[in-house]
C-alpha cells in the first residue's frame, strides 16, 4: 500500500493550509467508489439515459444485452457508471500536477463534444473569423483599454476625495460611487447615449460607451483604491509628517507608491471583467465583438456559430490577460517576500 | 476636475430623463444632406433579408438598397449606422442620423415622435407552426402558446392592441386568443424556439412571411399555416419630427421609385414577389 500514500503540497504555493497527516485517498476507498457508481447509475436511470444521443451511440452493444428496450436505460447507466468510476479511480492515483492536467483535458473535451453535437458549420466560422478579430476584438480591446485608463484616474481622485476631511469632496465622491455602483451598466449606457444629447451635445456611440464603462468601473475601483490607501500603516503618515512632508506630498510621494502594489492586481481583474462588460455597448451600435456575434450570420441563420466563436475569443483574451496579470502580480510582490 | 465632470455627466443623465426637446429645425436635415452630400441612415444589421451583413461584411438587403437609391436621388451617398431598434423608434435623433429606412410601421404611438414621409411596401404577417404540427387554421390557435418579437407589430397584434391608421392597408381582426404569449428580444428568437419541436416551447409564432420563408429555405422545420395573412404591415421611411422640406422631398422620391418600377424590382429581387402593394 505504500505507493498509494500521498504527499500533500506544502509551503508557499499551498492555498489553504494542508497539514502533514497522511491519509489514504478518497478515490482509492471502495465505499466511495461504490457510492459514486450507485449515484451515477441512479441518476442515469432516472434521467432516462437510454433515450439520449449518448446511448444511441452504443445501441448495438445495449441491444445485444438481455432485457431489450425496457432495460436499455439500466444497461446504459451501468456502463456509464463503470466508466466514470474507473476514470475517477485512475485519475486519483496520479500526482497532483498530472491530475489537474488530466481533469482539465477531460472537462475541455466534454465541452468540445457538447459544441460538436450542435452540428456547426466550421467553414462558416473560419470565413468570418478574420473580420471578427480585426473589427470585433480590436474594437473591444481598445474601448476597454481607454476606459480602464480613465477609470483608473477617476478611482484615484474618488478615493482621495473619500478619505479627505473635506465635506464637499466626501459627499460628491460617495454620491458618485453609490450611484454608479448601484445602477446597472446597461442603464448607464442608455442614460449617457440618450440623455446627454438632450443637453445640446450629441455624443457619439463610442465616446458614450467609453464614458459609461469608465464611470461605472471608476466607481468600483474607488473602493479598491480606498482599501489600498488605508492599508498603509499610520506610522508611514506620521513619519512623513515628522520629516516635514506636507499632507499632499506625503500622499503622492510616500503613501500612493506603496499602495499601488496592492491596487494594481485587482485593477487587472477589473480590466478582465470590463472586457466582458464592454459587450453591453453593442446596444448603441458599436461594432465590437458582441455586436458582430449577434449580427454576422443572420442571413444564413448561423447565429449559434458566431456566438460560440465570440465566446471562444473572449475566453482566449481573458486567459492571455490572466497570465499577464499573474506575472505583474509576481513582479509587484518581489520586494515584499517574507 | 474629473470628479466634477463625472458628477456633471451623472446629473446630466438624470436630468435628461425629465427634459424632452430636440425637434429639428425646418429644412435643417435636408440642408445637411445636400451640403455634405451624405445621407446618414439608421438601420438594423441583423434582420435579413431587409438589412444584414453579407459575406463581404458589408450591409446588404432590401432596405439597404432602397436607402442607397434614395440617397442617390438626393445627390448624396448613403452611410449606415446600426443603433438598437428601440433607440431608432424612440425619436429625438438629435441629428445623429438623418433618416431611417428600416421597414418601420407607422403606428399611432410612433407618429408622436417621428414623421413618416412615405410607406414604401407592405409585408404580410402570418402564423407559423412546426412542420409536424396538426394546427392548420387561426381558430385552432386559441389557447395555445404563441411566440412574438417584443416591441413589434406582432406583439401588439397578438395582444389585440395593434392600430394601424395608414392608407392602403387592408382591414384585419385580432381573432386569435392565445393562452400564453412569449416575447423575444429579436426576430430569430421565436423561430429558434419553434424549431425545437411542436409545442416544446411554443405552439405557434407570428412572424413576417419573408422571414418565415427565409428560415424554411435554411432548413428550419416550420411552415406558415394555410390561412390568409394575419395582417399586412405597412412599412415606412421615418425621419425625426419637424423637417417639412425633407418630408416632402422623400414623399416625392418614394412616389417616383414606385412609378418607375425601381421599388418593384428591388422587392422581387429580395422577396421573390412584389410587396409594394398590399393584396
Amino acid at each position: 500500500m505504500d505507493g498509494l500514500w500521498v504527499k500533500r503540497t506544502e509551503g508557499k504555493d499551498a492555498g489553504m493550509y494542508h497539514d502533514h497527516v497522511r491519509r489514504d485517498r478518497l478515490t482509492n476507498k471502495a465505499w466511495f467508489l461504490g457510492v459514486l457508481a450507485l449515484a451515477i447509475t441512479a441518476a442515469g436511470i432516472l434521467g432516462g439515459i437510454g433515450h439520449t444521443g449518448l446511448a444511441a451511440a452504443f445501441a448495438p452493444v445495449t441491444a445485444a444485452l438481455p432485457g431489450g428496450e425496457a432495460l436499455v436505460s439500466v444497461w446504459a447507466a451501468l456502463g456509464l457508471a463503470l466508466i466514470l468510476t474507473l476514470n475517477v479511480h485512475l485519475l486519483g492515483r496520479l500526482s497532483l500536477r498530472l491530475q489537474v492536467a488530466a481533469v482539465w483535458l477531460e472537462v475541455l473535451s466534454l465541452f468540445l463534444v457538447f459544441f460538436y453535437s450542435f452540428d456547426l458549420s466550421y467553414s462558416f466560422i473560419l470565413g468570418k473569423l478574420s473580420f471578427l478579430i480585426t473589427q470585433g476584438v480590436a474594437t473591444t480591446l481598445y474601448i476597454s483599454a481607454i476606459s480602464i485608463a480613465i477609470a483608473f484616474v477617476l478611482a484615484m481622485i474618488g478615493a482621495i476625495a473619500r478619505l479627505s476631511n473635506n465635506g464637499f469632496a466626501i459627499a460628491i465622491s460617495s454620491f458618485y460611487t453609490s450611484f454608479f455602483r448601484g445602477v446597472p451598466l446597461l442603464i448607464q449606457i442608455y442614460l449617457i447615449y440618450l440623455g446627454i444629447p438632450q443637453l445640446g451635445y450629441v455624443i457619439g456611440a463610442i465616446p458614450a460607451g467609453v464614458a459609461a464603462l469608465s464611470l461605472c468601473y471608476g466607481a468600483y475601483m474607488t473602493e479598491i483604491f480606498r482599501a489600498g490607501i488605508m492599508s498603509i500603516p499610520k506610522g508611514q503618515w506620521e513619519a512623513a509628517r515628522a520629516l516635514g512632508f506636507g499632507p499632499m506630498h506625503t500622499l503622492v510621494l510616500i503613501i500612493l507608491p506603496q499602495s499601488l502594489r496592492l491596487i494594481i492586481p485587482p485593477t487587472g481583474n477589473q480590466f478582465i471583467a470590463m472586457l466582458k462588460d464592454s459587450s453591453l455597448v453593442s446596444v448603441i451600435g458599436v461594432w465590437e465583438l458582441m455586436f458582430l456575434a449577434r449580427t454576422q450570420g443572420r442571413d444564413e441563420f448561423r447565429h449559434l456559430e458566431m456566438l460560440i466563436t465570440a465566446a471562444a475569443l473572449y475566453w482566449l483574451i481573458s486567459i492571455v490577460l490572466e497570465q499577464l496579470q499573474a506575472r505583474l502580480e509576481r513582479r509587484l510582490a518581489r520586494g515584499h517576500r517574507h | 476636475m474629473s470628479l466634477l465632470k463625472s458628477l456633471c455627466l451623472g446629473a446630466a443623465a438624470i436630468g435628461a430623463l425629465a427634459i424632452s426637446t430636440g425637434a429639428a429645425n425646418a429644412g435643417a436635415t435636408l440642408d445637411r444632406i445636400t451640403q455634405k452630400k451624405e445621407m446618414v441612415v439608421a438601420t438594423a444589421a441583423n434582420w435579413p433579408p431587409q438589412s444584414f451583413m453579407n459575406k463581404d461584411n458589408q450591409l446588404d438587403g432590401f432596405d439597404v438598397e432602397v436607402a442607397k437609391e434614395i440617397a442617390k436621388r438626393l445627390g448624396a451617398t448613403a452611410r449606415f449606422i446600426t443603433p438598437e431598434w428601440g433607440i431608432i423608434t424612440a425619436g429625438n435623433w438629435n441629428g445623429r442620423w438623418d433618416v431611417s429606412v428600416g421597414s418601420m410601421t407607422p403606428t399611432t404611438g410612433r407618429t408622436r415622435v417621428l414623421d413618416f414621409p412615405a410607406i414604401y411596401y407592405y409585408t404580410p404577417y402570418v402564423f407559423a407552426v412546426h412542420k409536424t404540427s396538426k394546427l392548420d387554421s387561426r381558430a385552432a390557435l386559441n389557447g395555445k402558446t404563441v411566440g412574438v418579437e417584443g416591441g413589434t407589430t406582432s406583439e401588439d397584434y397578438i395582444g389585440g392592441k395593434l392600430k394601424i391608421d395608414a392608407v392602403g392597408v387592408p382591414d384585419f381582426t385580432a381573432d386569435v386568443k392565445p393562452g400564453t404569449v412569449k416575447t423575444y428580444g429579436d426576430s430569430v428568437g421565436p423561430l429558434d424556439d419553434l424549431r425545437l419541436g411542436d409545442g416544446v416551447r411554443v405552439d405557434a409564432i407570428v412572424s413576417a412571411l419573408p422571414t418565415v420563408e427565409a428560415a424554411v429555405k435554411r432548413g428550419y422545420p416550420i411552415r406558415a399555416i394555410n390561412d390568409k395573412p394575419a395582417y399586412h404591415e405597412p412599412l415606412a421611411i421615418a425621419i425625426d419630427k419637424g423637417d417639412a422640406e425633407l418630408n416632402a422631398k422623400l414623399t416625392e422620391i418614394v412616389a417616383a421609385l414606385k412609378a418607375d418600377g425601381t421599388l418593384k424590382s428591388l422587392s422581387e429581387k429580395w422577396y421573390g414577389m412584389d410587396y409594394t402593394v398590399a393584396k
